[in-house]
C-alpha cells in the first residue's frame, strides 16, 4: 500500500469543518453538563442553544463528541472516504441537537451509528479477530442505543447502551494489546464472559432495570478488575516518556471504571448516586483513555506534530483529583459537586492548553527524527 | 513466510546493508508499547533491489489509526541508510495475520514473558 498521501485540499477543509463540529460538540455538551451540576453561568443564559445542550448533555457528550471523534479515527484506519459519512452525520447531528431538533439529531445519529457499522465490517473482513469483532459489536450497541433514543425513549437503558459501546470500543482495544503479553489460561474466556454480560445488563435495561442495571453495573466492575489484572499497562508503566504517561492514564481509568461498576450497581437498587455512577464512568474511565491516547493519535488524524512532556501530567491530575471532589464530596453536598464539576471543565481546558503547548513545542523542535519519542 | 529463527523478518539484499536496515527499522518505536517495530515483529519482509528498496510489513490491529504515520516512519528511518535515488516502497500487508509468536525474546521480557 503507497504511503500516506499529503493531504488534499478537500481533505483539509473536511478535517477543519470535522475539528470545528467535534469542539462545537464537545463545548456545548461541557456547558450542558454544568449546567446541570448546578453552576450559574450567566453569560450562557437566555441563548438559544443552552437548554438543548442542558437536555441532551449525553447524546452531545457520547454521540456528538465521542462518537464523532472515534468515527474520525476509525475512518482514517480504514482508509476509505466514505467511512467520513459516520463522523459527518454524527456531527450533524450534534447541530440538530443544538437547534432543538430532537428528532432530526436521534435519526442522524442513528445514520452515524449505522454507516460505523458499516465501516467496522469491512475491517473485520481485513482482520478476522476477537478484537475486531469486539469493535463491530461496540458499533452495533452505539446503534441500539441510537435506535432506542431516535424512537423517543429517554432511560438509563440507552446510556447504558451508549456508554457500553464506548467501554466496549476500549475493551476492544486493550484485548488487542494483551495479546503481547502471556495470557493465562482461561483469562481471554473470562473477558467474553465479562462482555456477554455487559451486553446482557444493557438489553435487560428496558425491561427490568433493577436487574439490568445490577449485572451491568457488576460486568463494568469485574472488566475494571480484569483490565487490571491483565493489561500491557502494568508493564509500560515501567517505561519512560510517552509510553509511562498512556499507562498511568489507564491504570486512573481502571480504577474509576471500578467505582463506575459498584455506583450502577447500587443506583439500580435505588441508591444516589447517579451521577457517581455516569460520571466516574464518563469522565474518570473514558475522558482519563482520550487523554492518554491523545498524544498518539491526533498526530495521526489531525496531522500535527506533538512534543510530549512532564506538562501532560497536570490536567490528568486536575481531572482525577477535582472528580475526587464531585463524586466524594458530592455525596455530602451540591456545593462539591457543583465546584469538582467546575474543576473537570477546568481540567479539559487545561488539556486542551497542554496540548497546544506540545504542538508548539514541536515547531521549535528540527525535523522529526525517524522515532516519535 | 516467516523469519529465520535468528533474523526477525526475511531479508533479501546485499549482506553488507542488512544490519544498518535492521538498525533504521529498530528506531521506528510504537510510543504505546515502548517497543521498536522489529522486536513487536510487524516486519516480515524486506527487499532490497538496483533502485528500489521494498519493505513487507503488518499491523497488530487494522483498526489502527497511527498506521500511515508509521509507514512514513519506516521511510523516514530507510532514507537514512539507502543510497540515493532508490525509491523506498512500504507494502502493508494483512497475511498472514501478525501472532505474539513473532516478538522477540526482549520484547517477551518487557512484556512479563
Amino acid at each position: 500500500m503507497s504511503p500516506a498521501p499529503a493531504l488534499s485540499p478537500a481533505a483539509r477543509v473536511l478535517r477543519l469543518l470535522l475539528l470545528a463540529l467535534v469542539a462545537t460538540a464537545l463545548l456545548s455538551g461541557v456547558i450542558g453538563g454544568l449546567l446541570r451540576a448546578g453552576l450559574a453561568l450567566p453569560m450562557f443564559e437566555g441563548l438559544r442553544w443552552t437548554a438543548p445542550a442542558v437536555v441532551s448533555h449525553a447524546a452531545l457528550m457520547i454521540g456528538g463528541f465521542l462518537g464523532t471523534v472515534i468515527g474520525i479515527e476509525r475512518a482514517v484506519a480504514v482508509r476509505l472516504r466514505p467511512a467520513f459519512a459516520a463522523p459527518l452525520a454524527s456531527a450533524a447531528g450534534t447541530l440538530a441537537l443544538l437547534a432543538g431538533q430532537d428528532g432530526a439529531g436521534h435519526a442522524l445519529l442513528l445514520l452515524a451509528s449505522v454507516v460505523f457499522t458499516g465501516v467496522n465490517v469491512v475491517i473485520v473482513r481485513r482482520q478476522r479477530a476477537a478484537h475486531t469483532v469486539l469493535l463491530l459489536v461496540a458499533a452495533l450497541a452505539w446503534g441500539v442505543g441510537n435506535g432506542l433514543a431516535a424512537l423517543g425513549e429517554r432511560s438509563d437503558a440507552v446510556l447504558a447502551w451508549w456508554f457500553g459501546f464506548l467501554v466496549l470500543t476500549i475493551a476492544a482495544e486493550r484485548l488487542e494489546m494483551t495479546r503481547l503479553t502471556p495470557r493465562k489460561p482461561g483469562s481471554v474466556a473470562a473477558f467474553h464472559a465479562v462482555v456477554a454480560a455487559l451486553l446482557l445488563g444493557a438489553a435487560a435495561g428496558s425491561p427490568w432495570p433493577r436487574a439490568g442495571g445490577l449485572l451491568f453495573g457488576t460486568a463494568l466492575a469485574l472488566l475494571a478488575l480484569w483490565l487490571m489484572r491483565f493489561d500491557i499497562a502494568r508493564h509500560t508503566v515501567r517505561a519512560s516518556g510517552l509510553s509511562r504517561y498512556m499507562a498511568v492514564c489507564l491504570l486512573g481509568g481502571y480504577a474509576w471504571l471500578l467505582v463506575a461498576g459498584i455506583a450502577w450497581m447500587a443506583l439500580a437498587q435505588g441508591l444516589p448516586v447517579r451521577d457517581v455512577a455516569l460520571h466516574a464512568l464518563g469522565l474518570g474511565f473514558v475522558l482519563s483513555m482520550v487523554m492518554g491516547h491523545a498524544p498518539v493519535i491526533l498526530p495521526a488524524v489531525a496531522r500535527v506534530r506533538l512534543r510530549f512532556g512532564w506538562p501532560f501530567y497536570l490536567p490528568l491530575a486536575l481531572l482525577h483529583g477535582t472528580l475526587l471532589v464531585r463524586l466524594a464530596g458530592g455525596l455530602a453536598g451540591d456545593g462539591w459537586r457543583a465546584a469538582g464539576a467546575a474543576g473537570n471543565a477546568l481540567a479539559m481546558v487545561a488539556f486542551a492548553a497542554t496540548v497546544l503547548g506540545a504542538m508548539a513545542a514541536a515547531r521549535r523542535q528540527p525535523a522529526p527524527g525517524p522515532a516519535p519519542d | 513466510m516467516t523469519a529465520g529463527s535468528d533474523a526477525p523478518f526475511d531479508y533479501d539484499g546485499p549482506a553488507e546493508l542488512q544490519a544498518p536496515i535492521t538498525a533504521a527499522l529498530s528506531r521506528v518505536v510504537d510510543p504505546e508499547l515502548a517497543l521498536d517495530i522489529v522486536d513487536i515483529g510487524l516486519v516480515y519482509a524486506v527487499s532490497v533491489g538496483a533502485d528500489s528498496l521494498i519493505v513487507r510489513m503488518t499491523m497488530t490491529s487494522a483498526a489502527c489509526p497511527v498506521t500511515d504515520l508509521l509507514v512514513e516512519e519506516v521511510e523516514q528511518a530507510l532514507a537514512t541508510v539507502a543510497a540515493p535515488g532508490v525509491s523506498i516502497h512500504v507494502d502493508l500487508v494483512w497475511e498472514p495475520p501478525w501472532t505474539p509468536d513473532r516478538l522477540s525474546q526482549r520484547a517477551r521480557r518487557f512484556m512479563g514473558g
